[in-house]
């Protein structure tokens, strides 16, 4: 008997593998006109992977204090080989999961699969996504120049505008009054350790909830699904997920040659900031929008109102598979539709005027 | 088949297989070997920014300096008649020219504008409103490492 | 001669107890003098004669063992107001600015008695004073010229290096700006008496006070603090070049020297200014408006020549630091290691200092030889900045043939599946 086969019946007699093994193979993916967005998430998780690989590696040199953050980073990128390729792979792989991660969500919200019985996998997502914004967030800061420090103070002193709690936030944030080497280290310690455990549970079971629970097919593409073949998991959806994957790699890789990701100069606390300072690009939307309103409205501070109106909105959307009363029948409303769509329409119209200039 | 090389024909499928397995094979290779190169630590262990090794102590003969280099910056080791090592910044605080040990002035100068430091680095003639910053020197065995603060 | 003699024997007499320290009134250095004068004066309605009173605790002579007698005569122990200011005892009263001199002088210039106070005290003052102009004014019965009171106060004097006093290095400007900065009283003199106002606008000025450099020169660092006069034509550059060395060294090596001399020129003033001493600036070589060399020479002549040759020098050299500058600034922000070519820049940077130096040869040979190690040093961080674009284009090519790599994996991928499919 070959060496693999015996080693797999050591393991399958001790845990039981087989099962799982059994079920893997069995697994069908259902085929539709929407069928393209069951790619979306792998792919997400593919970016996801990358920066994990890449954020190890980068942390072999990488210095949490102000005074050797930013040199570290350019050692890195000067004098380690290929170090320039795995801090431009980090930055771009990044953004790519953030944008593989909303384009996932929003296929999902729009063909309604957060319906029952997949509430919790929404729920998991949306949190996932958060936290995935607060891995970029906070590793945006890392490198310690002068973009990602003056981009950090204009973010967090948002969170001061939280009523009561908001300075309490602020200090949390920071690490004290200021953005200092103290926010940097904190930052540091929330992407390396922080994030990464809560995001291995929450992802952990989102991608359980998936294995279990199988595909969702849109309501209005059943007749469909039922008359075409489903796809086997393995070998079948498993290649066309690895070319889509390629695919992504292919991106990145196109990226990071194109367009490698500037050093900067070093972040200097006492320099006033360069002009037109902006968050990455997935707070666009919100960061404009909190511009645009006015100072008071109706006696309330503007920005305090456009965080609230924020905090609604984002709560309505985490809580759409209990509002939405059409998901307990398995087929959503038109209403949600359509505040789904209206949401999409916003976030990329404001990302891409923000990027036109058009708020300056 | 042709039984004469005892290979199988290079079927559509044994091609498709080929290609597959050397083209993902050539990609994994291109992904690993970057890896693996990075993970090498490179010559210089760490970025030279606060603590270099300046000369070694049999090169310098008393009465005489020697420039050296903090990453870009320059810096300046002198080794006074008495024997003792000393380290600044050669960095005039005038306009920035590099200073340079004057065996005949016993005292470090500049050639720019005639300016002036005696063995403190304190400014003692000339342009140079300041004294030159002084560095802390280490001397272990024949090498001399010189500090700055951060 | 004898007779001469003897009409000057008594009044030397009179001068020498006028002029000596009377004993009893110079008490131990450093041992504040006692006296009735101020303990009565300090008590007195009369504000003018309260004030020496009230000044004298921070007054050097009075924290120096030295009363109000040492300088004014009488007796200091008695509280009686006729004792004390009784001119049999050598009361003056005040002391009349004619007098000031020989009156300071018959303690300051007595080396001997000078030393209890410090063993290098300069007692000079006098004699410098006297070659002064001031000196030579007062001589000629002129009033209104400063003399020791003037500049360093009558009653609460302090040292020069007080910054309280008047004569403290930032300070001088202002004293002496009192009588120089009158416009009508100077045009009496001859004098223009807006030098301080110039001078305000130097940047010896600025370095004194904004930077706190005790070392630039004021007033009397050119003029003399007492032997002050304007520097003649051959000490302009002496005076000059007691600090500019360099700048001078070159301009005894040019053809100015001589020829500045010839026409009485003054050698630094020329282009520099004498007291309105600014920033100076490559614009500034040239025979056109505003710049220097044209107020002797004219288009067309050697010396324009000369100074369009070494103008364009200059130029091209900042020009090229400037341009390699940015390139390497530019590979740096990129990621690019760039410690050596930023060595090169401070190269250059300082052959163009030492460049600007040779301006005062106005020979282009010697301009050459920096203005071309300048070149030398940029085009070495050029090179270097070349290497790295290079670089950045090598691995932008390695990336470019990873994707192809990639693509063909994902073509082997579809060819799979669509053979699996079949």
């Amino acid at each position: 008997m070959k060496l693999a086969t015996k080693a797999w019946r050591a393991l399958d007699e001790r845990l039981g593998v087989q099962g799982v093994l059994e079920l893997a193979l069995h697994k069908e993916v259902p085929r539709h006109r929407h069928s393209w967005a069951y790619y979306l998430g792998g792919l997400t998780l593919f970016f996801f992977a990358v920066q994990i690989v890449t954020g190890i590696l980068l942390l072999l040199y990488y210095r949490p204090t102000a005074e050797a953050a930013f040199e570290s980073v350019q050692f890195i990128v000067t004098r380690v080989p290929f170090g320039w390729l795995v801090r431009s792979v980090h930055s771009w792989s990044a953004n790519l999961m953030i944008l593989a991660a909303f384009a996932h969500m929003f296929s999902v919200y729009l063909l309604g699969a957060y319906v029952k019985p997949r509430e919790l996998t929404w729920w998991t997502g949306v949190a996932v996504l958060g936290l995935g914004m607060g891995f970029g967030f906070s590793g945006y800061l890392l490198p310690w120049n002068e973009l990602s420090f003056f981009a950090t103070r204009v973010g967090t002193d948002m969170v001061s505008k939280v009523p009561l709690l908001g300075h309490w936030l602020l200090r949390l944030l920071r690490g004290g009054e200021e953005v200092t080497g103290a926010t940097l280290t904190r930052f540091f310690g929330i992407h390396v350790a922080v994030l990464p455990m809560i995001t291995a549970a929450l992802l952990g079971l989102h991608l359980t909830l998936v294995q279990r629970q199988g595909m969702h097919v849109p309501s209005s593409r059943e007749a469909e699904a039922r008359r075409r073949p489903p796809l086997k998991f393995f070998p079948n959806f498993a290649l066309r997920d690895a070319v889509v994957w390629l695919g992504g790699l292919a991106v990145l890789a196109a990226l990071a040659a194109f367009f490698p990701w500037e050093l900067g100069a070093k972040a200097d606390p006492f320099a006033s900031a360069p002009a037109g300072i902006k968050p990455e690009w997935y707070f666009l939307f919100m960061f404009e929008t909190l511009k645009l309103l006015p100072a008071h409205v109706v006696g309330i501070e503007g920005e305090l109102l456009g965080l609230a109106a924020f905090s609604v909105a984002g709560a309505v959307w985490f809580l759409v598979p209990l509002l939405d009363r059409g998901g307990a029948s398995g087929r959503h409303s038109r209403f949600f539709l359509l505040l789904g769509w209206i949401a999409l329409g916003f976030i990329v119209s404001f990302t891409a005027l923000s990027f036109l200039g058009v708020f300056e | 088949m042709d039984a004469d090389t005892g290979h199988a024909p290079m079927t559509r499928k044994r091609f498709v297989n080929w290609l597959l397995g050397t083209s993902l094979g050539a990609t994994m290779a291109a992904a690993l070997y970057p890896v693996l190169r990075f993970v090498v630590p490179p010559e210089v262990a760490e970025a030279p920014v606060n603590r270099v090794l300046a000369a070694k102590l049999s090169e310098l003969a008393p009465n005489s300096g020697k420039v050296f280099r903090f990453g870009s910056k320059p810096g300046l080791i002198v080794r006074t008649a008495a024997g003792e090592v000393r380290a600044f910044s050669a960095a005039c605080t005038h306009l920035n020219c590099t200073v340079q040990y004057r065996e005949d002035f016993q005292h470090i100068w500049c050639a720019c504008h005639n300016g002036h430091y005696d063995l403190q680095g304190k400014n003692i003639a000339g342009p140079p409103p300041r004294p030159l910053e002084a560095y802390r020197v280490d001397v272990s065995g024949d090498d001399v490492y010189v500090t700055r603060g951060a | 001669m004898s007779r001469s003699l003897l009409l000057a024997a008594p009044l030397l007499v009179v001068a020498s107890a006028i002029a000596a320290p009377r004993p009893g009134t110079v008490g131990a250095p450093g041992k504040t003098a006692q006296d009735s004068c101020t303990a009565c004066h300090a008590g007195l309605d009369d504000r003018r004669l309260q004030a020496p009173a009230q000044a004298a605790s921070d007054d050097i002579h009075h924290r120096q063992g030295v009363s109000c007698a040492g300088c004014h005569g009488g007796d200091p122990t008695s509280g009686d107001a006729a004792v004390a200011m009784d001119p049999a005892r050598g009361f003056v009263g005040r002391i009349e600015s004619g007098q000031e001199p020989a009156r300071c002088g018959s303690c300051h210039s007595d080396a001997a008695f000078m030393t209890r106070y410090g063993a290098n005290i300069p007692t000079d003052q006098e004699s410098q004073y006297r070659t002064s102009r001031h000196g030579q004014g007062l001589a000629k019965g002129d009033r209104n010229v400063a003399t020791c009171s003037s500049c360093h106060g009558a009653h609460g004097v302090l040292p020069a290096n007080d910054p309280r006093s008047a004569v403290y290095a930032s300070r001088v400007v202002d004293t002496c700006g009192r009588c120089h900065g009158n416009v009508a009283l100077m045009t009496g003199y001859g004098l223009k008496g807006d030098e301080l106002a110039q001078y305000r606008q130097s940047v010896h000025y600025a370095a004194l006070t904004t930077k706190n450099d005790l070392s630039a020169p004021t007033c009397n660092d050119c003029h003399g603090s007492h032997g002050a006069a304007p520097p003649g034509i051959e000490s302009v550059s002496n005076v000059c070049g007691t600090c500019h060395l360099t700048q001078r060294e070159r301009f005894d090596l040019s053809p100015h020297k001589d020829a500045f001399a010839a026409i009485e020129q003054p050698a630094c003033e020329a282009c520099h200014g004498n007291h309105a001493v600014i920033e100076p600036n490559d614009g500034w070589i040239g025979v056109g408006e505003g710049q220097v060399c044209g107020s002797c020479h004219s288009v067309g002549d050697a010396g324009a020549e000369a100074a369009g040759g070494l103008s364009s020098a200059l130029a091209g050299a900042s020009h090229a630091i400037l341009a390699t500058s940015r390139r390497v600034d530019a590979a740096r922000r990129a990621g690019m290691l760039m410690e050596e070519a930023e060595v090169r820049l401070e190269e250059a940077q300082q052959a163009l200092v030492l460049a600007r130096n040779e301006i005062h040869t106005v020979t282009l040979a010697r301009m050459s030889e920096q203005t071309q190690a300048v070149g030398r040093a940029t085009a070495g961080a050029d090179q270097l900045a070349a290497a790295a674009e290079a670089e950045i284009r090598f691995r932008r090519t390695g990336l470019f043939v990873s994707l192809g790599v990639i693509l063909l994996a994902m073509l082997a991928l579809a060819l799979k599946i669509r053979a699996l499919e079949r």
